[in-house]
C-alpha cells in the first residue's frame, strides 16, 4: 500500500485531496493556454510581471442551462474551491432553458466585467455569438459538457465519445452480440449530442457489427417522455434487446415503463452521467449501467482553471488555443457500482 | 334609432378607454422612472451604456410580442401560441437557408408570412367555429411546437445539427445601428405603427369598440369576423418579426425557440395596462411592461439577487399590475355610480356591479 493509499485509508480528506488535484489538473490545462498566450503577448507578460493585473476581488458566473442534478454538482464543485480563495464572488445564474435567455444572462455578465464566465450553452451554435462577445470583452469563457462552436478559452467535459464507445461495447456483450437498439437522445443543436451517439454507434460498429441501432428519437433529456417514446418505439418493435438513453434521467424513464410492463428482464437499459438515482436504480438490479463521471470534480477542475485564468490576468482575446479536458470516467454496473462511495455520489 | 344609439355609447366608452389607458400608461412611465434612478442609484454597472444597450437588446423583442398580444387581448381573447409560431417561423427560416438555400429577403418575406397567416387562422378559428381564444390558441400553442420538431433541419441532416445560418442578411437583422439595438428599432417603428392604427384611425376605434362591447359593436355596423381575423393576424406577424430576430442573434433556430416566451408577453401587456376583460390598453403601456420586466430581472442580477427569485419578482410585478388595474376600474365605476347618483332623477333606483361600493 502506498503512502497515499494509507492516508485515503485512514481517512485523509477526501475533498482537500480532491481540490488538490484539481488545482494541478486545472494548472495543467490552463499551463498551454497561458504560455501561448503570454510567448504572443508581451503586454500581457509584462502587466503580469509588473503585478499590474493584480486585484484584490475576483467575480465569476456560472450560467446554467437549468437546475439540475449535474449543473447543480458542478456549481458545488465550483463554489467549494472559489470560496477557498476568499476573494471571488462566485454567482449562479438559471438559463431557464432557453438559449436567448442565456444571451441576455451572458451580455448582463460581460457589463458586470466578470472575471470569468463558465457556461452550460443551451445551444452550441447560438451561445457562439456571445461567446465572440465576451472574449472581445476579454473574458475567459469555460464550457462544461457542451462544447460551443466559437472556440473559447477551455471545454471540461465528461469525455462524452469514448464513454458512449465503452458503453456499446459492454452493451453489445450483454445482449449477445447481435438484436435490435434504440438510443433515446438530446435535443439537436448541441455537441454532447452527436459526440456520445457517434462514440455509441462507432463503438457498436467495431466491436458488434450485427448489432442495429433500429431508432434513435429525441425525448428531450425528460424521464417522462423518455419514457413515452419508449412506449411507442417498443409498440413498434417488441423486438428491442437494448436502450441507450444518453443521459440517466432519459434511460430511468424506459426503466419506469419497462417496470410497468413487466419487460425490464428483456432489456438492457443503459444511462450516463452518473447520478445518484442512477446508481442506485443499478444496485436495486433495474438500469443495468452508466458512465460515471465525478461532477463535484468537474466542477472543480473548470473553477480552478478559471481561477488561473483570471487571476492571472490572462485575456480571453490573447488566447489562440481551446484547452480541452476530458474526465476520467467508469462504466458501472451491478458487479462494480459499490465502488464508488457515498461521498462521491452527486 | 339603436344603431345610432349603440354608436353612441360604443364613442363614450372608446373616449373613456383612451382616458384610461393615458393615465395608466403615465402612471407606468413614473414608476418605470423610479425604478430606473432606484437601480441606476444602488448599481454603478446599471447606469452604463453598456447596460442599457443589453437591456434594449434583451428586451425590445419582448416589447414587439406585447405589442402584437395587445391586440388579441383588447378583444377580450388571447394568444398563447405566439412561442410556437416564432418556433416554426425560425425554423421554416433554417431549413428556407440552410437547405433551401434561398436568398435572405426570400426567407424574411416567407417568416413575415407565415407568422401573420398562422396568427389569422388563429383568428378565423375562434371566429367561424366560435371557439374560445384561449383553446383555439392552446391548440396551436402544440401544433406549431409540434410541427417545428417534426420540420427541423437540425434532425432530419445530422451534418446540420450545429450548424449556423451564414446568410447576411438574416444575420444583419440583430445587428445595431450605430449604438441602437436593430431589434430596438423595429419596436419603437411597430409600436408606433400600432399607436396610430388605435389612435388615430377608424379601425382603431373598431377595435376598442369590439373589445369594449362586442354585441354593441356589431349592431353598429362594425365587421367583428374582420378585426378579430386581424388581431390575431397581428400577434402572428409580430411572432414572426420576433422569429428573425432570434433566429439572426442565434445564427441558428433551436427547436424550442420561443418556448415559454408567450407567458412573458401577455405579463408586459398586463402590466402595461391592457385590461385582460377587453377594451382598454395601448401601445406604449405594453412596451413599458416589456422593460419594467427587463429591468427589474438585470437589475437583480447586477446586484448579485439569485436568478431564482427573479420569476418571484416578475410575477409580483404582474399580480400588482393586475392589483391595481382592478382597483382602478372598481373606483372608477365607483365615480361613476356617484356621479349618477347625485344626477338621478326622484325615485330612479342604481344597480351596481357586485364588489363596487356605492
Amino acid at each position: 500500500m502506498t503512502e497515499l493509499d494509507e492516508k485515503l485509508a485512514n481517512g485523509f480528506d477526501r475533498r482537500r485531496f480532491l481540490g488538490a488535484s484539481a488545482a494541478i489538473g486545472a494548472a495543467a490545462l490552463a499551463s498551454p493556454l497561458i504560455s501561448a498566450c503570454t510567448s504572443k503577448s508581451k503586454p500581457a507578460k509584462a502587466a503580469a510581471a509588473s503585478g499590474g493585473t493584480a486585484k484584490s476581488h475576483y467575480k465569476m458566473v456560472w450560467i446554467q442551462i437549468q437546475p439540475q442534478a449535474t449543473s447543480t454538482a458542478w456549481g458545488d464543485g465550483m463554489q467549494e474551491i472559489a470560496a477557498n480563495q476568499k476573494n471571488i464572488d462566485f454567482q449562479v445564474l438559471d438559463g431557464q432553458n432557453k438559449a436567448d435567455t442565456q444571451i441576455t444572462l451572458m451580455n448582463t455578465a460581460i457589463t458586470q466585467g466578470v472575471d470569468c464566465i463558465f457556461l452550460q450553452p443551451a445551444d452550441s451554435v447560438g451561445l457562439a455569438p456571445s461567446i465572440k462577445k465576451a472574449k472581445a470583452a476579454g473574458i475567459p469563457v469555460i464550457t462544461l459538457n457542451i462544447d460551443a462552436t466559437e472556440a473559447h478559452a477551455a471545454h471540461v467535459e465528461m469525455n462524452h465519445y469514448f464513454g458512449a464507445m465503452d458503453i456499446a461495447a459492454k452493451m453489445g456483450a450483454l445482449i449477445g452480440g447481435s438484436g435490435d437498439v434504440v438510443i433515446l437522445n438530446a435535443p439537436p443543436g448541441i455537441t454532447i449530442r452527436d459526440l456520445r451517439t457517434n462514440g455509441f454507434v462507432d463503438g457498436m460498429k467495431a466491436k458488434f457489427p450485427n448489432v442495429k441501432i433500429a431508432a434513435d428519437e429525441n425525448a428531450k433529456w425528460d424521464r417522462k417522455t423518455a419514457g413515452d417514446t419508449f412506449t411507442a418505439m417498443w409498440a413498434a418493435n417488441p423486438n428491442i434487446k437494448g436502450v441507450y438513453g444518453v443521459n440517466d434521467d432519459m434511460a430511468l424513464g424506459v426503466v419506469d415503463v419497462a417496470k410497468a410492463k413487466g419487460i425490464l428482464s428483456k432489456l438492457v437499459i443503459f444511462g450516463n452521467d452518473g447520478e445518484k438515482a442512477a446508481l442506485t436504480s443499478i444496485e436495486a438490479g433495474e438500469l443495468t449501467g452508466t458512465q460515471y463521471t465525478d461532477v463535484w470534480q468537474q466542477g472543480r477542475f473548470a473553477a480552478s482553471a478559471g481561477i488561473v485564468l483570471a487571476t492571472s490576468g490572462t485575456k480571453a482575446s490573447n488566447m489562440p488555443v481551446q484547452g480541452h479536458l476530458l474526465m476520467p470516467y467508469s462504466i458501472l454496473t451491478k458487479d462494480n457500482v459499490a465502488s464508488i462511495p457515498a461521498s462521491a455520489r452527486w | 334609432m339603436i344603431v345610432l344609439e349603440t354608436g353612441l355609447r360604443i364613442s363614450r366608452q372608446s373616449v373613456q378607454s383612451l382616458k384610461a389607458r393615458r393615465s395608466s400608461a403615465a402612471g407606468l412611465a413614473l414608476f418605470y422612472a423610479l425604478v430606473l434612478i432606484i437601480f441606476s442609484v444602488l448599481s454603478p454597472r446599471f447606469r452604463t451604456e453598456d447596460n442599457y444597450k443589453n437591456l434594449l437588446i434583451g428586451y425590445s423583442h419582448i416589447g414587439i410580442l406585447a405589442i402584437g398580444m395587445s391586440f388579441p387581448i383588447l378583444l377580450a381573447g388571447i394568444d398563447l401560441s405566439v412561442g410556437s409560431i416564432i418556433g416554426v417561423v425560425g425554423m421554416t427560416v433554417f431549413d428556407l437557408s440552410l437547405i433551401s438555400h434561398v436568398s435572405g429577403i426570400v426567407a424574411i418575406l416567407a417568416a413575415l408570412t407565415l407568422g401573420a397567416a398562422l396568427g389569422a387562422l388563429n383568428g378565423f378559428l375562434v371566429v367561424k367555429l366560435n371557439l374560445s381564444p384561449f383553446i383555439v390558441t392552446l391548440a396551436a400553442m402544440a401544433t406549431w411546437r409540434g410541427t417545428t420538431y417534426a420540420i427541423s433541419g437540425r434532425q432530419l441532416y445530422r451534418d446540420l445539427s450545429v450548424a449556423p445560418i451564414t446568410d447576411k442578411l438574416l444575420l444583419w437583422i440583430d445587428g445595431s445601428f450605430g449604438p441602437i439595438p436593430r431589434a430596438f428599432v423595429y419596436m419603437v417603428v411597430i409600436g408606433l405603427a400600432a399607436y396610430w392604427v388605435l389612435a388615430h384611425t377608424k379601425l382603431g376605434r373598431d377595435f376598442y369598440s369590439v373589445g369594449g362591447n362586442e354585441r354593441a359593436a356589431y349592431l353598429a355596423g362594425i365587421n367583428v369576423t374582420r378585426i378579430k381575423i386581424l388581431a390575431y393576424a397581428i400577434s402572428g406577424f409580430c411572432a414572426g418579426v420576433v422569429a428573425l430576430i432570434l433566429s439572426s442573434r442565434l445564427s441558428t433556430s433551436p427547436e424550442d425557440l420561443g418556448t415559454g416566451i408567450e407567458l412573458s408577453a401577455i405579463a408586459a401587456a398586463v402590466v402595461g395596462g391592457v385590461s385582460l376583460l377587453g377594451g382598454v390598453g395601448g401601445t406604449l403601456g405594453p412596451i413599458l411592461g416589456a422593460f419594467l420586466i427587463g429591468t427589474a430581472y438585470i437589475g437583480m442580477q447586477l446586484e448579485n439577487v439569485t436568478t431564482y427569485a427573479q420569476p418571484v419578482v416578475g410575477g409580483v410585478i404582474l399580480v400588482g399590475a393586475v392589483g391595481y388595474d382592478r382597483y382602478r376600474q372598481m373606483r372608477e365605476q365607483r365615480d361613476l355610480v356617484r356621479e349618477r347618483v347625485r344626477r338621478r332623477p326622484v325615485g330612479e333606483t342604481i344597480h351596481t356591479a357586485p364588489g363596487v361600493a356605492s
